[in-house]
């Protein structure tokens, strides 16, 4: 794991973290819109820099033993994303590329921009980034576009592999050089 | 004593999990727990050596089914005042559940325990079964989840940075080759790569 200071990346992976409160009464429609996001493509598809990312709603707080247990005034919406490169980059593409879904997701929540889009919206998810303090990353250097050429060329390492197996030398480096390159 | 209940989970996955954590081979996880006073000075401590000391964390890296995974302090909030911090944890993982928290519970025994060790109720990660049922209770379900590569494993992802690294290092030193060498290079290529295949 290389050294970071930053606590919100690991190599060139970043955390983010945002929660926000969902406005009186909108809780179960922003469920209904968010689950039923599962229909179709997922719209973090389409930002092209999200390794992984969820959206999730906290109702309230789970007490244990404490004498004086913590009740939210509103439940919380929690959006998170492993993500490639700058913050501030990553948030200007989000606001973008995401405007439509962003209305029926961050619009359902308390003091968010009317409409919720563009610069107004990134520093309304701005305020309500949460520091990580601790980001573990498996693959920290690998963006996912690096990610997901690497997995197509080892489907195809393993295809060739199989197909090769009959060749003669120079059918082989023929193949190779058609199939694999070099 | 719960003041409050998350939804009540939709049937369990083969993964051990409920089907909205699930996005093909992937699995989220997202666990809030209240922290004690002394976990506020402590856990950023904690954090901060795991940064500044990332062997202190080698056996975390070395668990070869995270992605990505997160330890947050949430100290306040915008809009009100949390009478106790909460400690956010998410992870990206493959496999199972069950599988998930017994690996933490054994292969993470210490390090389970300065992580969470200042949340209240916190029953220690061994035996596993109050540590799961811990999890349990604080887990919250998410209402969606993605994965950019949703078919792969952690496992396969590594393998596959791997590959494209060898399969550079071999284009590199076959260029120019004759046939019969390259058929040989090609051989012991397989033999070199055969665990990332």
């Amino acid at each position: 794991m290389p050294l970071s200071l930053n606590p919100d990346r690991a190599g060139q992976a970043g955390a983010l973290t945002v929660l926000t409160p969902i406005a009186p009464g909108a809780e179960p429609a922003l469920r209904a819109y968010l689950e039923g996001l599962r229909a179709g493509p997922s719209p973090l598809s389409r930002l092209p820099r999200t390794h992984f990312g969820r959206w999730v709603i906290v109702p309230d707080l789970v007490a244990e033993d404490e004498r004086e247990p913590t009740r939210l005034e509103s439940p919380q919406l929690l959006f998170t994303a492993s993500f490639d490169g700058p913050l501030d980059a990553y948030l200007d593409e989000l606001c973008r590329v995401l405007a439509a879904e962003a209305r029926e997701i961050w619009g359902r929540c308390t003091g968010v921009p009317s409409p919720p889009e563009g610069a107004a919206l990134k520093a309304y998810l701005r305020a309500h980034h949460q520091r990580t303090g601790y980001f573990v990353a498996a693959y920290p250097q690998a963006a996912v576009d690096e990610v997901r050429a690497a997995l197509s060329q080892r489907d195809a390492v393993i295809a060739f592999a199989r197909a090769a197996q009959e060749m003669d030398p120079a059918a082989l480096q023929a193949a190779f050089h058609e199939r694999l390159g070099g | 004593m719960a003041i409050a209940e998350a939804p009540s989970p939709g049937p369990l996955t083969a993964t051990g999990t409920d089907p909205r954590n699930v996005d093909g081979q992937a699995i989220c996880i997202t666990v809030f727990s209240a922290v004690k006073w002394w976990g506020r000075p402590w856990l950023p401590l904690v954090f901060l050596y795991a940064r500044l000391v990332p062997s202190s964390t080698g056996t975390l890296a070395r668990l070869s089914f995270i992605h990505f995974a997160r330890w947050t302090l949430v100290r306040r909030l915008p809009e009100q005042r949390l009478r106790h911090p909460q400690l956010f944890f998410e992870s990206n993982f493959n496999g199972g559940w069950e599988e998930y928290i017994d690996a933490f519970s054994h292969i993470l025994t210490r390090g389970m325990t300065v992580f969470w060790g200042s949340s209240y109720g916190f029953p220690k990660p061994l035996p596993t079964g109050r540590f799961k049922a811990y999890i349990k209770r604080h887990e919250l379900v998410a209402s969606h989840f993605y994965s950019a590569y949703p078919e792969a494993t952690t496992t396969i992802v590594l393998s596959a940075l791997e590959l494209d690294e060898k399969l550079r290092a071999f284009r590199a030193r076959t260029k120019g080759m004759d046939p019969e060498a390259f058929a040989r290079a090609w051989q012991a290529f397989l033999t070199e790569v055969q665990g990332c295949l």
